[in-house]
């Protein structure tokens, strides 16, 4: 066996570093995802989707990644990431409009140290709840920002910041002035790399007995605090590095609009979203919420392109989610595997399918039914 | 000042019509309903449709008579538009919201999420994408001022928070003195229990999620057929604003949300006059405030009706 | 030495603990057991002593040795995660595990916690060496070897209740609050669990303060007794005062002799 390969129970894994190994089919589908990643331009430029779209995907992707730290292990519900995603944002906007910081990595920079701090500080207040008060109080940080962003001269109220730190071109990359679409080729490489190495960082997290720590504040804080781990502390210090990652992400949201106003990055509808891109990809997974970006953004930009009653299919995909894909895109996928393998061999159970759907649908329906014929006329 | 107050307590009453469906779906469903905001959108649309057509039947006021049967048409027809809602209220809740209630509460987020999206679009499609206006309804505005120690205010507003106090006193007189009220309770505190005793859990949350849908339905047509219009985006901000509400006020608690609508409603019309820049943090300094203070809210049951 | 100082507690009217002044581990590896009747205050009295309820009045005090002279170590209001860091562990009535952890999972978080190395960054699986080795340990002395393996939600109860029991050893008690370890368990299998408890404790020379309500249980295990009643100390001392003390049998038992 190599320094990459080891055998454990039975099968061959694949050896990245202490504790982080794959199993087979899982080295193929992370070769495989990091080529469409870097594939993506090309990708784009070949087919009609939009590249744009897709980018911003993956930053919010990046973002819902940070979430999923708190909504997997520690088991809380953020309400309130746009927070850490629009101080990334305007941390990036400020030092650029207001202090003419033109490197685009000092400008990330800034991002980073702001989101962290707001984190910190939010977190302070937050660490000690649960349920749905968390959810409610990270809301209510989240709207307080924005409220004073919103009406604040310093950032420019409604209209925002912009990020051309000479009012004209776009910040330098790597200590180049680029053109506008090198610009966005160079941004979106970096993106990559930027995510790859956050998911790496995170995985190592998880995996590391601080993760396992936060799985059992998740699991049952009584016997967690009972075991000597200092509960609001480990809290305090997840939420401030998911922070770390909603600024990162927000930072080169900011570096990719070039523009930064509050509704699209601070708003507590934004909040939401992010923390669907986790479910929708699979919060049981580290990779989901990246998914989870790219399909949710992919369709709130360009469902108004294709359809009038846009918001109506956002809402139909999620609703299907919860009630027939509830471990999310990702984390449905090996029992859509093994669920395809056994309908190839047996194409009856496909009609099975359409039949469960259909009859859940028709009790749906007839439930309604019902329930207005009761209210309406009183009879069942 | 006072009549800062008073428009405050304007404010508060229409944000209690929504907060209190809100915390009662809540505490008896234990689902937070972020669709809520919708269902008031869709009274408000509801009243410009059945107001419209009613109010056409009446000549507009001219003298005191004729503006009391005036008021009175208007009032019977939110009502109207109220009343489309408990169908609609009870269809969603039947089709929807039962299959989700032992998930995870992510899931029970993210589902009435997907039902916001969905109820907006489908308003977008009855009534189209732009806002409805005030027109023929303007007529409201007509209706004398009220004095009150010499002072004078816009009946109308009067009207208002009014309705919102005898709303309390209903759902109040409904949940303590009613049997369905106590059933509704019992079924809150101890699902298992209510269905032993042979009731039908089904239909008393159906019953609930629809009554709920009302008072949303109601507030959104007492506030769009005053000086105000209906547009696609109007349930967002109150439902941010139903969420404060019910958090300071400790959720599923009834007196809460009455307590923390009219607490939101007079503190932020009193200060927005003076610090225009606090307008929209107002609410929620609040709503920190007395979460670090009292975590549970003011009236903070834990989910049992009160 | 673990001493409750005139600890009193009160819910509303209720005085639920009431200037209760006790010592345990006046002996290394005491067993003390309490007993009283339902809503006697057993639970409340070790809820204020490892810090899930600070008390109205009175103090907490751990008596340790420094250089060969006695020090008092007053721990009223602190954290109940630095009492654990200052060996006082406890279990729960209802058992307390991480359910969607394997039972070796489990172990391991609370071993990685006693040797402060939750903040570490390295793979949580096959480092640590003596963390692994101390958890094999645990496993044999707590019989859960086998079982290693499966989720904790999945266990049958008895094994439930010994994990709780093997996290709480795992830790490293000076001294091990136990509330009711034999609750829910069957009767068949109770002698087992506290057999497996008492066995642990000797070995470790553990101070264990065990609420118990199976009185063979008491009467066969216990060095001394702890009889509470209304909120205070109704009696204390020998646990054949269970069958000489009449008055102590009426309260317990509701037995007229």
């Amino acid at each position: 066996m190599s320094r990459f390969l080891v055998e454990r129970d039975g099968q061959t894994r694949v050896r990245l570093s202490e504790g982080m190994e794959l199993t087979k089919s899982q080295s193929v589908l992370a070769v495989l995802g990091l080529v469409v990643l870097f594939a993506v331009p090309d990708i784009t430029r070949l087919t009609s989707l939009s590249f744009q779209a897709i980018h911003r995907g993956i930053l919010f992707g990046l973002a819902a990644v940070g979430l999923n730290l708190l909504l997997r292990h520690t088991e809380l519900v953020s309400f309130g990431h746009a927070a850490f995603f629009g101080v990334g944002a305007y941390g990036a906007a400020v030092l650029a409009s207001h202090f003419d910081v033109s490197s685009g990595l000092l400008l990330l920079v800034g991002s980073v140290l702001a989101s962290t701090a707001i984190a910190v500080l939010i977190g302070y207040f937050v660490a000690g709840y649960l349920d749905i008060y968390f959810a409610l109080l990270t809301l209510a940080f989240n709207q307080v920002l924005y409220a004073f962003v919103l009406q604040s001269g310093y950032f420019n109220y409604s209209d925002g910041l912009s990020v051309r730190p000479d009012g004209l071109n776009p910040p330098t990359l790597f200590g180049l002035q680029w053109t506008s679409s090198g610009y966005d080729l160079i941004l979106y490489y970096f993106t990559v790399v930027v995510l790859v190495v956050s998911l790496l960082a995170m995985w190592k997290l998880v995996n590391s007995p601080f993760g396992r720590a936060l799985d059992a504040i998740g699991q049952d804080r009584t016997r967690a605090r009972f075991v000597g781990i200092p509960v609001e502390k480990y809290v305090w210090i997840a939420f401030a590095i998911s922070g770390v990652y909603g600024g990162l992400a927000g930072g080169l949201f900011a570096l990719l609009q070039l523009h930064v106003s509050p509704e699209p990055t601070l708003y507590a509808f934004v909040s939401g979203e992010i923390l669907f891109m986790a479910i929708l990809g699979g919060f049981g997974t580290l990779v989901g919420p990246v998914i989870g970006g790219v399909v949710l953004v992919y369709l709130l930009i360009q469902a108004p392109f294709y359809v009038e009653y846009y918001n109506a299919l956002t809402g139909l995909v999620l609703i299907a989610v919860v009630l027939f894909l509830p471990e999310g895109i990702l984390g449905s996928i090996p029992k859509i595997g093994t669920g395809l393998a056994r309908r190839r061999s047996d194409p009856g159970l496909l009609r099975e399918d359409v039949a469960t759907v259909g009859s859940s649908l028709r009790r749906g329906v007839s439930r309604a039914v019902t329930t207005v014929r009761i209210i309406v006329f009183g009879v069942n | 000042m006072l009549e800062h107050v008073l428009n405050g307590l304007y404010y508060g009453s229409i944000l209690f019509m929504i907060a209190s469906g809100m915390t009662i779906i809540f505490g008896v469903l234990g689902i937070l309903n972020l669709a809520h905001g919708e269902l008031y959108a869709l009274g408000a649309f509801c009243a410009f449709s059945i107001v419209g057509f009613v109010a056409g039947q009446v000549a507009a006021p001219t003298g005191p008579a004729t503006t009391i049967v005036f008021g009175l048409v208007v009032l019977a027809g939110s009502l109207a538009a109220a009343a489309v809602l408990l169908p609609v209220g009870g269809a969603l809740e039947a089709a929807f919201i039962r299959p989700i209630y032992d998930r995870d509460e992510v899931y029970q987020l993210l589902l009435t999420y997907g039902l916001l999206l969905v109820l907006t679009d489908v308003m977008k499609f009855v009534w189209g994408p732009s806002p409805v206006d005030v027109g023929v309804f303007s007529a409201i505005n007509e209706i004398p001022t009220t004095e009150l120690v010499g002072f004078s205010y816009p009946s109308y507003n009067v009207l208002v928070i009014l309705i919102g106090v005898a709303v309390f006193a209903w759902l109040a007189w409904f949940f303590d003195r009613t049997k369905t009220g106590r059933i509704v309770r019992a079924t809150a505190i101890n699902r298992e229990m209510s269905t032993a005793i042979g009731v039908s859990t089904d239909r008393m949350f159906t019953l609930v999620f629809a009554i709920g849908a009302f008072f949303a339905g109601f507030g959104g047509a007492m506030v769009s057929i005053g000086p105000s219009s209906a547009s696609l985006g109007m349930g967002l901000s109150w439902l941010v604003l139903s969420f404060v509400v019910i958090v300071i006020g400790g959720l599923g608690s009834l007196k809460g949300a009455f307590v923390g609508a009219l607490l939101v409603g007079v503190s932020s019309r009193v200060v927005t006059p003076y610090y225009p820049q606090l307008e929209l943090a107002v609410p929620f300094l609040l709503m920190v405030l007395v979460l670090l203070v009292r975590p549970e809210g003011l009236y903070g049951t834990w989910g049992e009706i009160q | 030495m673990l001493e409750a100082r005139d600890l009193r507690k009160e819910f509303g009217e209720l005085r639920a603990t009431d200037d209760v002044s006790l010592e345990f581990g006046k002996t290394d590896g005491e067993m003390v057991f309490i007993v009283g009747p339902n809503g006697a205050g057993k639970t409340t009295l070790i809820n204020l002593l490892t810090g899930l309820l600070e008390p109205d009045q009175g103090s907490v005090v751990v008596h340790g040795e420094e250089n060969g002279a006695p020090v008092e170590d007053d721990i009223t209001g602190m954290a109940p995660e630095e009492r654990v860091r200052r060996g006082l562990v406890r279990s729960f009535q209802i058992v307390h595990v991480f359910e969607e952890m394997t039972v070796r999972e489990n172990l391991r978080v609370a071993v990685l916690s006693r040797y402060d190395k939750t903040l570490s960054m390295r793979s949580v699986d096959d480092s640590h060496e003596e963390v692994e080795t101390e958890i094999d340990g645990l496993l044999e002395r707590f019989r859960l070897t086998d079982v290693q393996d499966e989720v904790a939600e999945t266990l049958p109860h008895g094994d439930r209740k010994l994990l709780d029991v093997a996290m709480s050893f795992g830790l490293d008690p000076t001294y091990l609050l136990l509330d009711e370890p034999t609750a829910g368990v069957a009767t068949r299998e109770k002698e087992y669990v506290i057999e497996t408890i008492v066995e642990a404790s000797e070995a470790d020379g553990v101070t264990t303060v065990t609420i118990e309500h199976d009185m063979d249980l008491v009467k066969e295990y216990a060095d001394r007794l702890v009889v509470l009643h209304e909120g205070a100390v109704f009696r204390e001392g020998d646990p054949s005062l269970l069958e000489t003390d009449s008055e102590l049998r009426r309260v317990l038992l509701g037995v007229n002799e």
